[in-house]
């Protein structure tokens, strides 16, 4: 994934290059996909809708949204649930991004999608307008990370350990900078006020979430399966 | 070696001449060390009694470690000594009891109480029963009588093989058996011990010929059949267990997947709709949170055990203080030690919920201050590592200094920091994220935790 949108912009106003943001909701429970779609701002359109993974991958396809609000426990296909669809889907939709969201706070299942190529995670719990916002930011090449989702990077690359890397090459250990990133994150900061914390600008935020991001997805690091087994809750 | 202190397990001790017996002996009923060693040396020449004797105890006696010293009588029960040793001699410990039973009660010392609590004493019973029979055998024989000693002496040895055989399989049962190997040695020694009786019954017979041998061989089998019936029935119901086991296992799965994908999503939806501030989105919260706990805590292995280490701590208080206030604690835990379980490695200590107790009333006095004074989504996160605890809670609301707050309120002041100062670590009250609200910072290095909390550790290690 490349940061070819980023902009320069505060992480809450709404940006040009999102405006008019198409998405596609899946989910099986009609409930919440009605819900969601009333909730999301005005600015977001939304293309359809699926309820299993067969569905969302036609409709990925058929559509091309720019964002897809992917659950992760999904009905349908080989058993996969959302990891499946993007398997699936993402090859022939090279302009969609996904972002998962799930109600489940299980490691393994949020890591099993963030491996399969999601550019974020957060709660269903969160309100219409964190949803859009986070798909906006998903939208800018930006990854969404839910303060529990940094608090599982930092435990499974065992930065509170000490572990840091000295390159950037290294896909198995966080940076001192992406740790102190994360720490500020899983203590609920937005990355504006990360940004702010440690004096740097709002981009170096993002680009450090997107390098996690891209270690989380790329890594062979052992703790990141084993940890995510062992452990139910994130 | 004291004299006057009679040990209820019989042991060997560490130092010893030949195989310690005569010391553990000695030691166990307070007859003098030497009285004893004279005593088996005398009873040796007659016709071998002390040396068999001799091998059969140094045989069944286990060797006593450095953490079986003797203990005094009265502070025996079985369950102490049990927890108080290490495994290899837990392992042994019950069927030490019982062996020095069964040589004592033929001693003449009454000791019918203590193994009371045993249910069925089958295997003191034969072993007492082959002593006696080899007791009296000898004497008979002594005494001129026509005892047909073979026939006596395989009897013993087919006795004493089953009594011995059968002790092991009830100490496997009972769970307590955790060397593998010596439990094996001693159980194929048992049926070594059967096999030869049986055997011996036959060839030493008047007239051997092919039918004897043939009803030697089936009687070897029925023999070893007898003494491993008990394992293979321990065998067969562990096997049932488990396949129960793993059907309710299987069936709580499908049962959590489904309230996963209908109530919880429900649930969630419920509080996505009602906004963080209404009683819907709490009640919705607080019913969440007792199905994902129900649902998480039911599936972990050691199920019974409460939680007692810091992150579900500071997830109890959370869900407490949820209930009476409009508030909505995102709690994120980090680091080891911090996971469910608080067992044998020693950073899970450092996180146990007793060690960092102060710690604990620290936090909830934080998680309440910001409930009560700002509400909202407040951030509470958990780092534990190597130096120790970091905890912060985070709030959105209106923010305060320490310097404005009345000397008179003792909130803040006493209950945060005076706590924590206590407890050997430090309190921080900065604003929050981008100047708004407040962040309430808890350290607590690792020495401390360590230091004042020893005792916690030691039990949590046992």
């Amino acid at each position: 994934m490349t940061d070819h949108n980023v902009s320069d912009r505060a992480a809450i106003e709404p940006s040009a290059a999102s405006a008019g943001l198409r998405v596609l909701i899946v989910d099986d429970h009609s409930i919440f996909r009605s819900g969601l779609r009333a909730e999301l701002d005005a600015d977001i359109t939304v293309l359809g809708e699926a309820a299993t993974v067969d569905a969302a991958i036609n409709s990925v396809i058929d559509l091309q949204p720019r964002v897809v609000l992917l659950d992760v426990h999904l009905p349908g296909g080989h058993g996969g649930g959302g990891a499946e669809v993007i398997r699936e889907a993402a090859p022939r939709a090279p302009h969609t991004l996904f972002l998962a969201l799930s109600v489940s706070d299980a490691a393994d299942d949020v890591v099993s999608v963030i491996r399969a190529g999601a550019r974020g995670y957060i709660t269903k719990s969160a309100s219409g307008a964190e949803v859009s916002e986070a798909a906006r930011r998903v939208a800018d090449g930006d990854a969404v990370f839910s303060p529990r989702l940094a608090g599982f990077v930092l435990d499974a690359f065992g930065a509170v350990a000490g572990e840091t890397a000295e390159t950037t090459e290294e896909l198995d250990r966080l940076s001192a900078r992406e740790t102190e990133v994360m720490r500020l994150i899983a203590r609920g900061y937005s990355y504006k006020e990360v940004a702010s914390t440690l004096f740097i600008a709002a981009k170096t935020v993002e680009t450090h979430v997107s390098s996690v991001l891209r270690k989380l997805q790329l890594s062979s690091r052992h703790e990141l399966t084993a940890w995510a087994l062992e452990r139910k809750l994130l | 070696m004291d004299e006057q202190v009679r040990t209820e397990r019989m042991t060997r001790p560490r130092l010893r001449l030949v195989g310690g017996v005569c010391a553990g002996f000695a030691e166990h009923t307070g007859v003098p060390l030497a009285t004893v060693r004279l005593v088996t040396v005398l009873l040796s020449f007659c016709s071998g009694f002390g040396a068999l004797f001799y091998a059969w105890l140094w045989v069944t006696i286990p060797s006593g470690g450095a953490a079986a010293d003797p203990l005094p009588k009265s502070s025996l029960a079985r369950s102490n000594v049990a927890s108080a040793l290490s495994s290899a001699s837990v392992q042994a410990a019950p069927a030490t009891l019982s062996g020095s039973e069964a040589m004592i009660g033929r001693s003449g010392f009454s000791r019918a109480d203590a193994d009371s609590a045993r249910a069925a004493p089958v295997t003191e019973i034969l072993l007492g029963l082959a002593l006696l029979a080899a007791g009296g055998a000898l004497v008979a024989s002594r005494l001129g009588a026509d005892i047909p000693l073979a026939v006596v002496v395989p009897a013993i040895v087919v006795l004493a093989g089953t009594a011995l055989a059968w002790r092991q399989f009830a100490d496997m049962r009972s769970g307590a058996a955790q060397q593998s190997s010596g439990l094996l040695v001693r159980i194929l020694g048992a049926l070594v011990l059967v096999a030869v009786g049986i055997l011996l019954f036959f060839v030493t017979g008047t007239n051997p010929n092919a039918w004897t041998v043939i009803l030697a061989a089936a009687s070897v089998l029925l023999g070893v059949a007898v003494v491993t019936a008990p394992w293979l029935l321990r065998l067969w119901s562990d096997l049932a267990d488990e396949r129960a086991a793993r059907a309710r296992e299987a069936e709580r799965a499908d049962i959590a997947a489904h309230l996963h994908d209908s109530v919880l999503q429900t649930l969630a939806l419920i509080q996505q709709k009602a906004g963080p501030h209404s009683d819907a989105a709490r009640l919705a919260r607080a019913q969440e949170r007792e199905l994902r706990e129900w649902l998480f805590t039911g599936s972990r292995s050691g199920g019974a055990e409460p939680a007692t280490d810091l992150a579900a701590a500071l997830r109890r208080i959370a869900g407490e203080i949820e209930e009476d206030f409009a508030v909505h604690f995102e709690v994120v835990t980090v680091g080891a030690g911090v996971g469910v379980r608080s067992a044998a490695s020693p950073e899970a200590n450092v996180s146990s919920a007793d060690a960092p107790e102060s710690l604990v009333a620290a936090a909830r006095e934080a998680m309440l201050n910001a409930a009560r004074h700002a509400g909202g989504a407040v951030s509470v996160y958990l780092e534990t590592s190597a130096r120790g605890i970091e905890l912060s809670v985070t709030d959105r609301g209106p923010g305060f200094r320490l310097a404005l707050i009345p000397p008179d309120r003792l909130g803040v002041r006493e209950s945060i920091f005076g706590r924590m100062r206590r407890a050997g670590g430090t309190a921080a009250v900065r604003p929050g994220p981008g100047g708004a609200g407040t962040e309430i910072l808890l350290t607590l290095p690792t020495r401390t935790v360590s230091a004042t909390d020893e005792h916690h550790t030691e039990t949590s290690v046992r």
